[in-house]
């Protein structure tokens, strides 16, 4: 098919390379530099999707970030993107795109009766009705209107392409490269600052690409050129393009997306697609241009009508024609620059602008070039169904109140300009609070509140000249704020055409008699009259009217509909604009891909992973591993066929028969060093600290200050003013922040430091009761008897050669003793313990086993300690000093926690001492009781006693105490069980704990 | 009151829909009312409802310093669920269930409630185990839960990260399948029209800048416009529940937190329920008009800003991918924040005060949204008989005192942490 | 993302810090009697501001000092940083 709507020779596209891509099906060609509308629009392809709500035909508004409508379903690299817009998606070879939300087709859309029904749809019909029968609306109308909401479609494929993420530093950020973030750039470069120029677009220069301007004896456009060309040399500047700072955040932390690789048809390899950049910048020029709003008119949505600006750019930068018969419709003179690059074409457009007798020098070239105006003239309404083929017109009298006859005027496109909105979305978002500007009908930046400036159009200045004064100005001025230097740009020699008041007319009447539809938010497909129903319903608030219409909540976030919005509601309300308010703006500027605000964080990424050093001796020896926190524990070995249940069976009773080996390296360890060491540990920890020997640990249990236990562990007096304190795997990182609280700012004049050394140490367990001899064998210079080595002792020794430490420490209840070694030596000790272990049966053994081994010994650990209990709960009251005070002390006096029926943990076997109890359970009275069923107390933790053969659980119970023999029910309705059971102690095996002490 | 009906809609449609009342009316403040309630939120509107419906007290004024619904009920992620393993939570709640049930028919108003279920993922054994013992709290409590497998959850939700490329794999879930989502501005919208049409002033735009207490008695407020008596003042702001504490000398043991939440574009349906991701705190729901709706973690330090910053979010959208790997090619269309309440032990607290009349509601952390009717329940309960509810009774201000806590996370005090 | 001054690192993002809330709750002293009203103001009664807000910062993927950080709750402009043993 051949371009009939492309221009010979004009744009900037790249004539010698041809791209072919598909739109709908049907095949067309375009040129490297296009963007998927223009190459649309010059093949004459005007009818692109279906609204929202109404399923009209929509085509193409905008040129770019703008566009309210033309969104496509996009193909690339055997991937598909939903929602891309038309306008921003550049061409490539073998790009496939399809219309959204309609079917079966663009052309005729079952979804278009709505366009007939549209008379029962108002703005929030649907709070109104849908409300019996009570169930149909989940069941009925809601998957309904589900379904036929939505835009694109999203495949649930993992996304392939690569995000990454850069931090970077400037003295300077310039969002936006044209002629005032150029001016300001190259001012501010030259003055020696670290500047960064970031642009949305592909190409640079922003305005000066379409407008007909020259810039010290240069056109516009080559002036750009030139100074980026000129920027990209230095050393000190960074320019990007496809580069939109979206985000405004606090401490003048910007963040912008590169786009890399969505203009090419895939992703070089080693290459993103995307790139996130947070930017931490001392100052910030914001000059991000305006986007021309709409005026307001019959029937503002069908394919044809564009944005004056739009059709410039799509014939100047694209060499392509958005019609050839145009109907220019304005109330200002930068439509008139459209008309001229018409007319200069051989296309004869036809002007209408709303002003009376306007004059300025653009006016009168147009005039002089025999373009045909019409002046108090407006659209009525736009004809044809999906293409403009007429226009309904009709004079306006003075007032802007009434219409003349309507005439019917031939055209296939109406190009409409309402004036210029500064594009204020990052000033807004810095924090600053904007104020109207009474002259340009438009809100502008007010009193900076971070380090931005805002210049040029952004600013709500549109005259070239004044724009690059000050750009200059502002760039010399805040980098040498910066670098102190002073070297100064002279500001080039412009000429411009003066244009002259613009018409501050935003909305045509109806024609009496007539009821067209006219739309404020395209995508969302609201109206005037939807908003009018909002204020008469009471919704007055420019939120409540935001909300109810769902105005300006498109994906374009209303960046043509939101001014129009105030207007409108102002005028019903008969208000200023400036008292109605505009809702605010946040962050993103435009939809920003999630996967380029993830980065790299994917997958098994997504969290660190930490691993011992023995992790890979557990992997090659069949370990499963668990989850603890980021770090991967073995939860069992397994041999053959084993599953969880029996390979953990059997470590347990090899661990009670002969000797097991655990890593337990994931236990947080601290080192608290200096003379009052024992003293803070003493009032860290509930328990006495003052007269523990050099060479012996003990157990302790610290609070928070609320009276909950916080965490457990050993802590070992190394030498005189050096402990090595160990927590939990969970709470590890907790615990030095606490103690480092304490420390710093509640007891700074104890002389104590503490440092993690949790990586420091790999730690193994050995268990058993034949422990002492294997640790004879490992340590054959040391007297490993009771005596040498009692239950708590400690002792420093070497392993073949190696510096270790050892602890005679017990978690499973056995005869157990803890080597460490450093980090590095780590494997070196496993591989020793497992090889000469190898004649006492070692085994080693997981987390799983090692569960299995305290839960029967009634030791109490992170299921019983769940940030819910107290000390007195957990059987720990003996470990509560009454003597000294300790953190959190003051908070065990409370009611409840001193209530006689406080809860308390016990043991739990089931009557028929065979059916496992789910950890989970509830105990009750009565298994049937009606709901709700009184809950006395939940399983915290179950294992299968390797002691007694039968299973065996520890429970949270009220009144736990005094509950010991009774018989109660065991609830698990999720999964339908209920267990009789008997209550008794927690400890179940060696209640009197020997067996450490052997 | 106009009635709203399919038949009043089609009515009004060949009227060009000229003739629809306002959904509430725009009052000028009177010298005194019988009750105040501060604050025109979800919870200030509802307890104003429940007042005049339920206790047939209908000289009651809201002070709203904004425009109604602009808090929090208008910045959430609209979930409703009562899946509490505490029983004061659980059966609190689950009053609320039973209230959103009927509350388009009761409000004649379509507030959208929709049982899609709610899917807590767990990520290993232990947190299955957590799960199980708080969907057995829920089933002993008359609440609906189901434990699911790996399979299970598959089955209901195919496009989660079943993959061997994952960080933390799906072991099982905890659904509720009454849980759900609403429309949340219908729900302060529907609230306001009732109790307008019932007598309430709802006052808008005007700011309470300081109380009258004389003799430990609560007199009225001041505001910007105006001074107004009441007999009864009811707190009910949220976030701003320090400010005004504040102004009356009172601490509280909250701290007000900033949440963010997103939505992305709007896509075909493609997510049923609501699932949250177990191995961090993320939850998604996909709404109605097909945009994903996503929130997670606080920003982490007091904030009254309704402003937040990215790493949050890309803390937040990392989960979100662990769990959705789909959201990677979705684009982040909007953000939001809002301020919230954080309690000590991440429970309200719905309780009469130390002043005679003054009643307090707050603490909602991050869960206000679906408490919105329970909570205006018992309130309006609350200051119309003087005294807590039994389903309101444990969110008492001297738990604090006592160590009767509800804390269904076992963080204790640290609010902010995730 | 905030940008703090840690008084014995200098400027650093966010990120490094983790936050400490209420820098104005004073501990009882140890051993010393306290009323339940005064022990349960420090463990649970919270300053929350709206504006100035004196809070603790814990530098932990840095000197891993406490620190003390003057803020607007509102903005979230930092006034002031200084180290947990002086007036801020």
């Amino acid at each position: 098919m051949s371009e009939e709507f492309r221009l010979d020779k004009i744009g900037l596209v790249n004539r010698d390379k041809k791209i072919s891509f598909k739109f709908n099906g049907k095949k067309y060609f375009g040129y490297e530099g296009d963007t998927l509308a223009s190459a649309l629009i010059a093949n004459g392809v005007h009818l692109i999707g279906r609204s929202f709500k109404y399923h009209r035909p929509r085509g193409f508004f905008g040129a770019g970030v703008d566009e309210p409508y033309a969104m496509v379903q996009l193909y690339r690299n055997n991937e598909t993107e939903p929602n891309v817009r038309a306008t921003e998606q550049e061409l490539f070879e073998g790009l496939e795109a399809k219309s959204l939300n309609c079917w079966p087709s663009v052309n005729f859309d079952i979804g278009a009766i709505n366009n007939f029904l549209n008379k029962f749809l108002p703005a929030g019909f649907y709070y109104k009705t849908f409300m019996w029968p009570k169930s149909f609306w989940y069941k009925i109308y809601e998957p309904f209107i589900r379904k036929a909401a939505g835009f694109g479609v999203v495949s649930t494929k993992h996304d392939n392409e690569r995000y990454e993420h850069k931090y970077e530093y400037c003295d300077l950020l310039i969002t936006g490269s044209g002629p005032s973030g150029l001016a300001s750039a190259y001012a501010a470069a030259k003055n020696g600052a670290r500047v960064i120029l970031a642009e949305d677009k592909s190409r640079f220069g922003g305005s000066l690409l379409t407008s007909e301007v020259s810039i010290g004896n240069q056109n516009g456009k080559d002036w750009a050129d030139n100074i980026i060309a000129e920027l990209k040399e230095m050393p000190n500047v960074t320019v990007k393009n496809r580069a939109q700072v979206f985000g405004y955040y606090d401490h003048n932390m910007l963040v912008m997306s590169e786009r890399l690789s969505d203009h090419l048809p895939k992703s070089k390899k080693y290459t993103p697609k995307q790139r996130l950049w947070y930017i931490r910048a001392k100052e910030v020029i914001i000059s991000t241009g305006s986007i021309e709003r709409p005026i307001v008119f019959g029937n503002n949505d069908t394919p044809g009508v564009v944005l004056a600006s739009a059709a410039k750019e799509y014939l100047k930068v694209y060499g392509v024609l958005v019609g050839k018969k145009p109907l220019i419709f304005t109330n200002n003179d930068s439509a008139y620059e459209t008309a001229i690059e018409f007319k200069k074409n051989n296309i004869n457009p036809i002007i209408l602008d709303t002003r009376k007798n306007p004059e300025s020098e653009i006016i009168s070239e147009a005039k002089n070039m025999g373009i045909e105006m019409k002046f108090s003239y407006v659209v009525v309404a736009a004809k044809g169904y999906k293409k403009v083929n007429f226009a309904e017109i009709a004079n306006i009298s003075e007032d802007k109140k009434d219409l003349g006859k309507i005439e019917n005027i031939n055209c296939d496109c109406i190009c409409v300009s309402g004036f210029w909105t500064p594009t204020i979305h990052l000033a807004s978002q810095s924090g600053n609070k904007t104020k109207f500007n009474e002259e340009i009908d438009a809100f502008v930046p007010g009193k900076s509140k971070q380090n931005e400036t805002t210049v040029g159009s952004a600013n709500g200045i549109f005259s070239l000249e004044k724009t690059l004064i000050t750009a200059f100005e502002k760039g010399h001025e805040i980098s040498k704020k910066i670098t102190n230097k002073d070297n100064k740009i002279s500001v080039p020699q412009v000429s411009e055409k003066k244009f002259t008041q613009h018409d501050k007319f935003w909305c045509v009447p109806l024609p009496k008699e007539k009821n067209y539809k006219r739309f404020l938010d395209f995508q969302n497909d609201v109206t005037v009259s939807d908003v009018e129903l909002a204020i008469r319903e009471g919704y007055r608030s420019i939120e409540h009217v935001k909300r109810y219409t769902t105005l300006g909540m498109a994906t374009d976030q209303g960046k043509t509909s939101n001014l129009n919005g105030l207007q409108l509601v102002s005028s019903i309300e008969n208000k200023i604009v400036p008292s109605v308010g505009h809702t605010t703006f946040r962050p993103p500027y435009t939809p920003v891909s999630i996967g380029a605000i993830v980065g790299r964080e994917i997958g098994k990424h997504s969290k660190p992973t930490r691993k011992s050093p023995m992790h890979s001796w557990h992997e090659k020896h069949n370990a499963v591993f668990v989850d603890a926190g980021i770090w991967l524990r073995p939860r069992y070995y397994k041999k053959g066929n084993e599953g969880l249940f029996e390979a953990s069976k059997r470590e347990a009773e090899n661990v009670r028969k002969n000797v097991g080996v655990c890593d337990v390296t994931t236990l947080g360890k601290i080192d608290v060093k200096g003379p009052d060491a024992a003293e803070f540990l003493n009032r860290v920890y509930t328990n006495a600290w003052l007269k523990l020997p050099v060479g012996k640990a003990r157990y302790g249990v610290m609070l928070r200050e609320d009276g909950i236990v916080m965490d457990d562990g050993t802590t070992t007096r190394i030498s005189e003013h050096h402990y090595h304190m160990t927590t939990t795997t969970a709470q590890a990182a907790n615990v030095l922040s606490h103690l480092e609280y304490y420390l710093q700012i509640v007891w700074p004049e104890l002389n104590v430091n503490v440092v993690s050394t949790t990586e420091q140490w790999a730690g193994a367990a050995i268990a058993g009761p034949k422990s002492r001899n294997l640790l004879q064998k490992l340590f054959p210079d040391i007297n490993v008897s009771n005596e040498g080595l009692p239950f708590m002792g400690y002792l420093e020794s070497n392993l073949f050669g190696i510096p270790a430490r050892i602890f005679r420490i017990s978690f499973s209840g056995e005869l157990a003793y803890e080597v460490n070694v450093e980090s590095d030596n780590g494997n070196f000790m496993w591989e020793k313990i497992i090889e000469i272990g190898k004649e006492f049966a070692i085994q080693p053994y997981g987390t799983e086993a090692l569960s299995t081994l305290r839960i029967e010994m009634g030791h109490v650990a992170g299921s019983e300690l769940d940030g819910r209990t107290i000390p007195y709960d957990n059987g720990l009251d003996g470990l509560v000093s009454k003597k000294k005070d300790f953190i959190g002390k003051r908070s065990l006096n409370r009611k409840a926690f001193i209530a006689k029926d406080r809860q308390k943990v016990v043991g739990v076997v089931p009557l028929d001492k065979k059916t496992s109890i789910p950890e989970g359970s509830h105990l009750v009275k009565d298994a049937n009781a009606i709901l709700p069923n009184p809950k006395l107390g939940h399983i915290s933790a179950s294992c299968w006693s390797v002691e007694y053969n039968n299973p065996f659980s520890l429970a949270i119970l009220k009144d736990g105490k005094n509950m010991i023999g009774k018989k109660l029910f065991a609830l698990c309705p999720v999964k339908n069980k209920s267990i009789p059971v008997e209550i008794v102690s927690s400890h179940y095996v060696d209640p009197k704990g020997e067996r450490v002490r052997s | 009151m106009q009635k709203y009906s399919v038949f009043s809609l089609i009515k009004n449609a060949f009227k060009g829909h000229k003739d629809w009342e306002v959904a509430w009316k725009d009052p000028t403040p009177k010298a005194e009312y019988e009750v105040i309630i501060i604050g025109g939120g979800g919870h200030g509107l509802a307890t104003a409802y429940y007042l005049a419906k339920e206790h047939n007290i209908t000289n009651v004024a809201i002070i709203e310093k904004g425009w109604i619904g602009g808090g929090n009920v208008g910045r959430n992620t609209t979930i409703l669920r009562s899946n509490y393993m505490h029983d004061e939570n659980g059966m609190f709640y689950e009053k609320g269930m039973d209230l959103w049930r009927s509350m388009s028919q009761d409000l004649n108003f379509n507030v959208m409630y929709s049982p899609r279920g709610i899917i807590n993922l767990a990520h290993s054994d232990a947190q299955m185990n957590a799960y199980t013992r708080r969907g057995n709290s829920m089933r002993l409590n008359g609440i609906d839960a189901v434990l699911l497998g790996r399979e299970e959850v598959k089955k209901l939700v195919p496009m989660l990260d079943f993959s061997e490329n994952v960080r933390f794999p799906i072991f099982g879930g905890l659904m509720q399948p009454s849980g759900g989502t609403a429309r949340h501005d219908a729900v302060a919208w529907g609230y306001a029209r009732q109790a307008d049409s019932m007598g309430v002033d709802i006052i808008q735009h005007c700011e309470v800048t300081g109380f009258d207490v004389a003799n430990g008695k609560i007199k009225g407020i001041k505001t910007s416009r105006g001074n107004i008596k009441a007999k009864k003042i009811g707190l009910c702001v949220a976030g701003s529940t320090s400010i005004l504490a504040e102004m009356l000398n009172i601490t509280l043991p909250i701290e007000t937190h900033l949440l963010q939440a997103c939505v992305s574009e709007p896509i075909k349906p493609i997510l049923d329920h609501v699932v949250t991701f177990g191995a961090g705190h993320f939850y998604c729901s996909q709404s109605d008009k097909g945009e994903m709706v996503m929130g997670g973690d606080l920003d982490g330090y007091n904030s009254y800003a309704q402003r937040g910053n990215l790493p949050t979010l890309q803390h937040v959208l990392t989960e979100g991918i662990a769990m959705l790997p789909f959201l990677s090619k979705l684009k982040m269309l909007r953000t939001w924040g809002g301020i919230m309440d954080m309690s000590m032990d991440g429970s309200p607290i719905i309780d009469k005060t130390h002043i005679d009349g003054l009643y307090l509601n707050c603490g909602w952390c991050y869960g206000g949204f679906k408490a919105t009717p329970v909570s205006g329940w018992t309130f309006a309960h609350t200051i119309a008989q003087d005294r807590v509810h039994e389903l309101n009774a444990g969110f008492s201000l001297n738990r604090f005192n006592t160590g009767n806590l509800i804390d269904e996370k076992g963080l204790g005090t640290k609010t902010w942490i995730s | 993302m905030l940008h703090i001054k840690c008084p014995h690192c200098g400027l650093r993002s966010q990120n490094e810090f983790s936050y400490g809330g209420d820098g104005t709750v004073k501990r009882p002293d140890l051993n010393k009697e306290v009323s339940d009203k005064e022990w349960d103001t420090f463990v649970y009664l919270r300053k929350s501001p709206r504006g100035k807000h004196v809070e603790l910062w814990h530098h932990i993927s840095g000197c891993r000092q406490w620190i003390k950080v003057e803020r607007d709750t509102a903005t979230h402009e930092i006034f002031k940083t200084s180290k947990v043993n002086e007036d801020i």
